[in-house]
């Protein structure tokens, strides 16, 4: 556009003004960078084989993250909901496999599923009695955000009400583990990995090759307009909280299975480290939490390098902080489309 | 609305000082890929009284954005009183005397109408938290005298019995009036006014265009709107700018500017966004009819506590 | 208890509530505890209602506000030797350094957003305070308030604390280890009530009136010559200031302190006292906090027969329950004026 060429009054383009454009308008190239450079920097201070034992840690933690925050990013994007629930909805999911495993002694896989459809329905059910009514009264934001905080309270409150608050363990192997070059990765850890790798590719192609996905991505765009062109909505939300609660739950019983125990708090404290992937690949954005995922996950435990380990939270509070600052509708975020 | 419309306007003064009070030239903004505004440019002499018009998307608001700092522009120049505003966050324009009312209408419903008024008024001691606890007396002093102003505001347009009622009870068009007292509060030099005539009774209306006009008369005040009825632009405006497709199609006094050829291509010709209407716009239709719907006046609950 | 009270209560049976043991309700010990917290998490709360029901931001960060009053002026006397009187008001002065930092790169952004950064910060906070050993000494955040320099933190406050028990309560009869936390009631609810005084002249104020646009529409406020960025940003310090006195209190009122009293679940824990007295109304704060923790301690001294984790649970649930609840049928909360509700959008 011709316009481009026509300084602005006031100091012309600097070096740093110019940078400053490069940035904004290729966010994805620049943060790559960075983060190679931090890569490397780490690689050489510390090591090929410490390094890549971390990064290996960090793709197993980015994996479930990966789980969790596309279900936050998708309720956001279709709903614009930020539900500060979500976190719990893990904890839910997780101790669901934990009755049925250890307790009715199910064996894992089936506790597992069992944890993904009670949690799917739970999410159904919030929304048919919760955020469906005030989506009627056209609630604000207010009003939403201290719902899901309430949500959250009570789903902790009575998991811990049945269970209590001491750390509970699922009946399953979490100390085999498997060497390849060198590098050592937990069995469960690796099982871990594989499921969440699957179930995120079959998210990913239904969102782009399926009808439903289009009708998905339709609604986030513009959830009036769409409405007007014949999709059902309802049918649509209800799909996306089956979907948003059910990886929840799925999350919830990988994190479980990655660490070896949970307390109710455990889904929690993942929320903050959630929201820093779903801001950092822009919110509404489902690509965009996978990768902004993958980015927490490797930068969590890349930390522990210079970092004691005890300050791996901190890191993503802390990118979640700078992507607020300088960027934050995110690496990818331009516009609100999944 | 004819009512208002034909009434013929007082016979206006030649504009005062050679400086143009504003200047536009070649300002461009684009949305995505949508050129909301490519290249418009005009100016405005001090006093004067200038309609903007144009057809559904020539970017007439965006405009008004970008010149009172809502939006900055990708380029060009816009200078108030002889300065460089460009880029100016918009309290500051505000403050240099440049104040606007908005296409759907910004009353603070939660707030009551007295309130409205006063706040708007400039330079007060005690909207400073260090000069509101250091000097209360000033604060009193001058809280008199601008409430003593709003009052009489209120009472031109008829809105001085509901000065105690949250302006969440007035109707849509008494919400409009309050919108141009307020801004008139500030004692500003320039006045945009968006859609200043939708949905108000042609009295009202007609109120609100001798006001305009005292106030050219007697304080020099200089008015821009954009406005739909054309009897009102044709009556009451000294200059008229046509806007289409972001740019500035014709310029001149309103007889001229009626019956020239490009202005009625720009109306029939579809002289809005090329294509159909843009996201943007559809966005702005989606969000007037909420906020049409939500205009409803609502009796709110007495509060005997809640002192005057 | 004056003897026609007592008689009274002592024809009451024991149990009043199936044989759960609610003995507490008729002893000083209770109720001035209850006071004591009321007030505590009221001035916590004030500065919520100052930013959420008046100048319309989601401040989340509040329990950090708290944390860094609370810990700058105990490691003020303790570490530094500073005097106590001089300590307070240094804690406010750093917190509300903090609170304009954290404010700058944060108030720009939408609602949502700058809850989530405010949750960021004030983590941020706790986990410093939890693992910088030797800034904040013990472990794991915890500091005891005294040192092995013999400094106690609440000596100055020991002394007042005396002085008020011998010349105010002893007088009136009110002497004996019931009354101990009497002198710290009185001295957090006169804070309190002060606080609520001046917050309530200020938004009345011109200075008010700003805030009150900013609240309900930045762009009128702005349109009409207003910097709704400075005004937000004062609202933010002055809530941080007074999160940093509701943390005196905390650490006079706990004996010690460690980061867990500043997890985020306290900040929720003032949203729920601010709806429950709702929005728009100092006095709604201390109605909403008296209420708040009436119930809650009532239920802690109940005795349920639960195991204490569970107990707390139960609690919790009943927090989110109210929440919810006062969300979906009353968002003006209990005193809260509707007009006055911005929901925001």
């Amino acid at each position: 556009m011709e316009a481009s060429s026509v300084s602005p009054e006031g100091p012309g383009a600097t070096g740093i003004q110019r940078f400053r454009e490069y940035a904004n308008a290729n966010p994805a190239q620049v943060f790559l960078t960075v983060m190679g450079v931090i890569a490397f920097a780490l690689l050489i201070g510390y090591g090929l084989h410490d390094f890549a034992q971390r990064s290996v840690n960090g793709i197993v933690t980015g994996s479930y993250f990966a789980l969790g925050a596309i279900g936050l990013t998708l309720v956001y994007g279709i709903l614009r909901l930020t539900n500060f629930a979500h976190g719990d909805m893990l904890t839910l999911g997780a101790y669901i496999a934990l009755f049925f495993n250890v307790t009715v002694g199910v064996p894992f896989i089936v506790a597992m599923v069992a944890g993904i459809l009670l949690t799917a329905a739970f999410g159904v059910l919030t929304e048919l009695t919760l955020w469906k009514p005030m989506r009627k009264r056209k609630a604000g934001t207010l009003q939403l955000v201290l719902m899901t905080i309430g949500l959250a309270f009570v789903i902790r409150n009575m998991v811990q009400l049945f269970a209590g608050a001491g750390q509970q363990r699922l009946d399953i192997n979490t100390t085999d583990t498997i060497q390849f070059l060198d590098l050592t990765i937990g069995r469960t850890q690796l099982i871990v990995v594989i499921i969440a790798l699957v179930v995120l590719s079959a998210v990913a192609w239904m969102l782009r090759h399926t009808s439903i996905g289009r009708q998905m991505r339709a609604l986030a765009d513009n959830f009036d307009l769409a409405e007007t062109t014949g999709i059902d909505t309802n049918r649509i939300v209800i799909f996306t909280w089956i979907l948003s609660a059910g990886l929840a739950g799925l999350a919830g019983v990988l994190v479980v299975a990655s660490i070896g125990s949970l307390n109710p708090n455990t889904g929690f404290t993942l929320l903050l480290p959630l929201f820093a992937a779903v801001v950092l690949g822009g919110i509404g954005n489902a690509y965009g939490a996978l990768a902004g995922a993958m980015v927490i996950g490797l930068a969590q435990e890349w930390s522990t390098l210079p970092f004691e380990p005890q300050w791996k939270t901190a890191v993503s509070f802390l990118v979640l902080i700078i992507v607020l600052i300088f960027r934050p509708q995110g690496i990818f975020g331009t516009e609100r489309t999944l | 609305m004819s009512d208002a419309a034909t009434a013929p306007a007082p016979s206006s003064p030649a504009p005062s000082g050679a400086e143009p009070i504003l200047e536009i030239e070649s300002v461009y903004k684009a949305f995505g890929g949508i050129h909301a505004v490519s290249g418009a440019g005009f100016s405005i002499p001090e006093g004067s009284i200038t309609a903007l018009i144009g057809p559904n998307g020539a970017g007439k608001t965006t405009l008004f954005n970008i010149v009172t700092g809502f939006y900055k522009p990708d380029s060009g120049s816009i200078r108030y009183q002889g300065e460089s505003i460009y880029g100016r966050r918009p309290d500051v324009i505000a403050r240099r005397g440049m104040v606007r009312t908005f296409q759907i209408t910004k009353a603070l419903a939660a707030m009551p109408v007295i309130d409205n008024m006063t706040l708007a008024a400039a330079r007060q001691p005690g909207e400073n938290l260090l000069r509101l606890i250091a000097r209360p007396r000033l604060n009193h002093r001058s809280e008199a005298e601008v409430t003593e102003r709003a009052l009489e505001l209120l009472a031109t347009f008829n809105l001085d019995k509901k000065a105690n009622d949250y302006a969440g009870t007035l109707s849509g068009g008494q919400r409009k009036l309050l919108e141009l007292a307020r801004a008139l509060m500030v004692q500003p030099r320039l006045v945009l006014l968006d859609e200043p005539m939708a949905g108000i009774n042609p009295t009202l209306g007609r109120r609100l265009l001798e006001h305009m006009h005292e106030l050219r008369e007697n304080d020099g005040v200089t008015f821009l709107f954009v406005e739909h009825d054309m009897e009102v632009v044709m009556n009451h405006a000294d200059e008229v700018v046509v806007m289409a497709n972001g740019s500035v199609v014709v310029k001149g006094p309103p007889e001229v500017v009626r019956s020239d050829e490009r202005v009625i291509d720009a109306y029939l010709g579809g002289g809005g966004d090329r294509n159909e209407p843009g996201p943007e716009a559809k966005l702005r239709a989606a969000k007037e009819e909420r906020a049409a719907a939500s205009e409803e006046p609502e009796p709110p609950a007495p509060d005997p506590a809640e002192p005057a | 208890m004056n003897s026609a009270a007592a008689s009274l209560i002592g024809v009451l049976p024991d149990n009043l509530l199936l044989g759960i043991e609610t003995d507490f309700l008729t002893q000083w010990q209770f109720w001035i505890s209850v006071g004591i917290l009321a007030g505590i998490y009221g001035i916590f709360t004030l500065g919520l209602q100052l930013n959420v029901g008046y100048t319309g931001i989601l401040n989340f960060g509040q329990a950090g506000f708290q944390a860094l009053g609370a810990y700058a002026a105990v490691i003020f006397v303790v570490e530094l030797g500073i005097n106590f009187y001089i300590a307070l008001p240094l804690s406010i002065i750093v917190t509300i350094i903090a609170g304009i930092l954290i404010g700058l790169p944060s108030l720009r952004l939408r609602a949502d957003y700058f809850a989530i950064a405010t949750i960021a910060f004030s983590e941020v906070i706790r986990i410093t305070i939890q693992n910088a050993r030797d800034l904040t000494g013990g472990n794991q955040g915890t500091i005891s308030l005294e040192l092995d320099n013999g400094i106690f933190f609440n000596e100055s406050w020991l002394k007042v604390s005396s002085w008020m028990s011998e010349n105010l309560f002893d007088p009136i009869g009110l002497s004996g280890s019931e009354y101990l936390g009497l002198p710290l009631l009185v001295v957090v609810w006169g804070f309190l009530a002060l606080g609520a005084f001046v917050l309530s002249r200020l938004v009345r104020s011109p200075w008010g009136r700003v805030l009150r646009a900013v609240r309900e529409d930045e762009d009128a406020a702005r349109a009409l010559g207003k910097n709704a960025f400075s005004y937000k940003l004062q609202s933010l310090a002055i809530a941080a200031s007074l999160g940093a006195v509701s943390g005196w209190f905390l650490v006079l009122q706990q004996g010690s302190v460690s980061q867990e009293a500043f997890e985020p679940i306290w900040t929720f824990i003032g949203y729920a006292v601010l709806v429950l007295g709702g929005l728009a109304s100092f006095s709604g704060v201390l109605f909403g906090s008296f209420i708040f923790w009436a119930v809650y301690e009532g239920m802690r001294a109940m005795d349920l027969p639960l195991t204490s984790d569970k107990d707390a649970a139960l609690r919790f649930v009943l927090v989110g329950v109210i929440l919810i609840a006062l969300m979906a049928l009353r968002p003006q909360g209990v005193l809260g004026k509707k007009e006055e509700m911005v929901l925001g959008e």
